[in-house]
């Protein structure tokens, strides 16, 4: 009941203030960027709350349960990504004046079939994006209400484009500055009352972390979906027919079964991988896909999360909705600051889990630990409380982020695949796309929400990231160049993680070269487009294109420029320009 | 009953609005010649400030888990109980972080006034 009203209470919010945006909402340019008048304070708050998904407030938790300490790398490379996007990006981005990265590749390098593809690759990454934030909320309705799987991921899908088909960014603003502040306060108050109300001995084994060998109690476990388990030893397992001893061996647990495991039975193993709690467990280093190589994983998922931030695209359309390039720089400096406090968390949450829900790794389910908590430590009123303000924290996570996804995910489509239409269009694009999602939502039970949203990072650091730093501090590149580069990018990225989805696993490096990819995908899409660019020759307004992105807003130069009315056009022409540029391009 | 709100415009704008707008020819982008000189030197000072923050981002992030795996003994040395390792993972990043990000941003902002305030003419 509390879990309903929470939740209930978030989405009811999350719609009143999306109602409220709908009153100012009047043309295409309110929808996309609400007009771009927003301040650096705000719109920092809301690039957070649109940036914290379900893979941070929940994920990394749960993968530090699967994968072990190590996965407090990830949250770093978040926020380092904010660091790579104030110093190359952020301000010439926003000086272009395009809403997102298709028209980007307009205004720099006027290329219809680059606009074209650069929707593409909007569309796949906000695919591998929006539907772990979907799944994610089936999951946790799932654990915590005992609903259907299919139940939550609708809700989410319903809330999220009812609010954005009538209020679009302008609301999209208020509502993730909002989210912003909500999601802190109901991540960092019950992590503190987990803290002091775990006692001692709780708080010791989380610091020195013991092998998860055996059931310590008479553990049930949910398995939503299928898993096969490989027993060590004999176990006592209840199958809900009383309780059997089984033999070593091969242990399968059907999708919807409930099992209970014997106090004192051996934990079995999954998918050959170690147990929470050992050896590799407790080093800070992310050993991917079990591959023995943790240096190289760590290093792997640390590429990509700092250099895919800057490409993706609901991050980047935000930062045109500050007023100009200063403010857009001074966005992303605070963003910085504000994800840094909320990153201080997760290992706490993910420490705890591996004390008190270590079982949650054999169903796979680990992405719901953080809400598995409190019940865990007070089984009263108290309890179910704290579990209703994680689950209401959970959701405003999944509808922030979706909210800015949607967004993207729509206009790419109704703006630079199929352009026309108007307003009405768009609305109509925001439902069509969630409801897409929701159906790719509905068979991806099974796919870690962190992994899922790395892999976003991946696709966006192959292709975006390339085309934006060449694009704003390279003047030679060209549209071909760009072209081929983004489609080398996509390819290599996508296909790696379709190998890993598909095909039979690899071993060793292998293994983490294909699992995460931006380590060798990046710097080959960064060649392919210098190749392919210095093979063809830019036009002559490419240095003008270029330098414009550097020229600082006027409002906030310190004399009012020189008056250039009388100026007629043949000064203006590219030649006079390259004439003061011609060292750029050697 | 609130009837519904009507933007009032002249005929030639409502005409225009109601028009099926067709997209104008693109047009090459233009700088003026002051204006391009003035964006060449903040171009050129801008890509030389961020080498460092960039180099400095990589060396940080990238160099802390090659000490960890360098020196698993950090494991064993503990802050109020906490793995000092963990530490340097968990907590460490963040403020270096912030104080790149704060430092990046007023020499950046710096380098733009500091072009605004040089004489346009020699």
């Amino acid at each position: 009941m509390t879990t309903v009203l929470a939740v209930g209470s978030v989405v009811l919010v999350t719609l009143l203030i999306g109602l409220r945006g709908i009153a100012a909402m009047r043309t295409t340019s309110d929808f996309l960027v609400a007009s771009r008048r927003v301040s650096p304070l705000l719109n920092s708050a809301a690039v957070s709350g649109e940036y914290l998904s379900a893979a941070s407030f929940l994920g990394v938790a749960g993968l530090m349960l699967k994968d072990g300490m190590g996965a407090l790398w990830y949250p770093v490379g978040f926020t380092a990504g904010y660091l790579a996007m104030l110093t190359l990006v952020a301000a010439p981005m926003r000086r272009s004046g395009a809403l997102t990265v298709p028209d980007f590749a307009v205004a720099r390098l006027a290329s219809r079939s680059l606009r074209q593809l650069t929707a593409v690759v909007v569309l796949v990454i906000g695919g591998l994006y929006l539907v772990p934030q979907f799944r994610t909320a089936g999951l946790v309705l799932s654990v915590v209400a005992g609903s259907p799987y299919w139940v939550g991921v609708v809700i989410a899908a319903a809330a999220v484009s009812i609010t954005l088909a009538l209020g679009g960014m302008r609301a999209a603003t208020y509502v993730q500055a909002f989210q912003f502040y909500l999601k802190l306060l109901l991540f960092i108050v019950p992590a503190m009352w987990l803290l002091l109300s775990v006692g001692p001995t709780v708080r010791h084994e989380a610091l020195h972390p013991v092998e998860f060998t055996h059931f310590t109690r008479e553990t049930p476990v949910q398995f939503d979906v299928a898993v096969t388990m490989e027993l060590r030893e004999p176990t006592t397992v209840d199958r809900g027919a009383g309780p059997v001893r089984l033999p070593p061996g091969e242990l399968t647990a059907p999708a919807g079964t409930r099992l209970v495991f014997a106090e004192g039975a051996p934990v079995p193993t999954v998918r050959g991988g170690t147990l929470p709690g050992d050896e590799g467990w407790q080093r800070p280093l992310l050993d991917l896909q079990d591959a023995g190589h943790p240096l190289l994983g760590t290093w792997a998922v640390l590429i990509a999360t700092m250099l895919g931030t800057m490409g993706l695209p609901h991050v980047i359309v935000r930062f045109h909705t500050s007023p100009d390039g200063r403010a857009a720089r001074r966005t992303a400096a605070i963003t910085v600051a504000l994800l840094s406090v909320f990153y201080l968390f997760p290992g706490i949450y993910g420490t705890l889990a591996k004390v008190l829900v270590p079982q949650l790794y054999l169903s796979g389910a680990t992405d719901t630990a953080v809400v598995a908590l409190p019940s865990q430590v007070d089984n009263g009123l108290t309890g179910t409380v704290f579990t209703g303000l994680l689950t209401a924290g959970a959701f405003a996570a999944f509808l922030a982020t979706s909210l800015g996804l949607l967004l993207v995910v729509s206009g790419a489509i109704a703006h630079d695949l199929v352009p026309g239409g108007g307003l009405a269009r768009l609305r109509i694009t925001v439902v069509c796309a969630a409801l897409v999602v929701v159906l790719l939502a509905l068979p991806s039970a099974r796919l870690d929400a962190g992994v899922l949203v790395t892999w976003g990072f991946t696709v966006a650091a192959s292709t975006f990231c390339p085309l934006l730093v060449l694009g704003i501090w390279w003047s030679r590149l060209t549209a071909a160049g760009a072209l081929a580069g983004v489609s080398v990018g996509l390819l290599a990225s996508a296909g790696a993680i379709a190998a890993t989805l598909f095909a039979p696993p690899a071993h060793g490096w292998l293994a983490i070269l294909l699992a995460q990819p931006a380590p060798w995908s990046v710097p080959l899409a960064f060649a392919t487009m210098v190749v392919v660019s210095l093979r063809g020759r830019p036009p002559a307004w490419a240095a003008a294109a270029m330098l414009r992105l550097h020229l600082p807003d006027e409002s906030h130069a310190g004399r009012p420029r020189r008056d250039l009315g009388h100026l007629s056009w043949p000064a203006r022409r590219s030649s006079a320009v390259r004439r003061i540029t011609r060292r750029l391009g050697r | 009953m609130p009837s519904r709100r009507v933007a009032v415009t002249s005929p030639q704008t409502r005409l225009a609005h109601a028009r099926r707008r067709v997209p104008t020819a693109w047009r090459p982008p233009t700088l003026d010649p002051t204006a391009a000189e003035r964006a060449m030197g903040i171009y050129t000072r801008q890509r030389r400030l961020a080498i460092v923050p960039i180099l400095a981002l990589f060396a940080v992030l990238l160099g802390i888990p090659v000490v960890l795996s360098l020196f698993p003994a950090l494991d064993d040395v503990r802050l109020v109980g906490i793995p000092l390792s963990w530490l340097a993972m968990a907590a460490l990043p963040y403020p270096a972080m912030i104080a790149l990000a704060r430092w990046q941003l007023l020499r950046a902002e710096k380098a733009e006034d500091d072009q605004a305030d040089d004489p346009v003419d020699p």
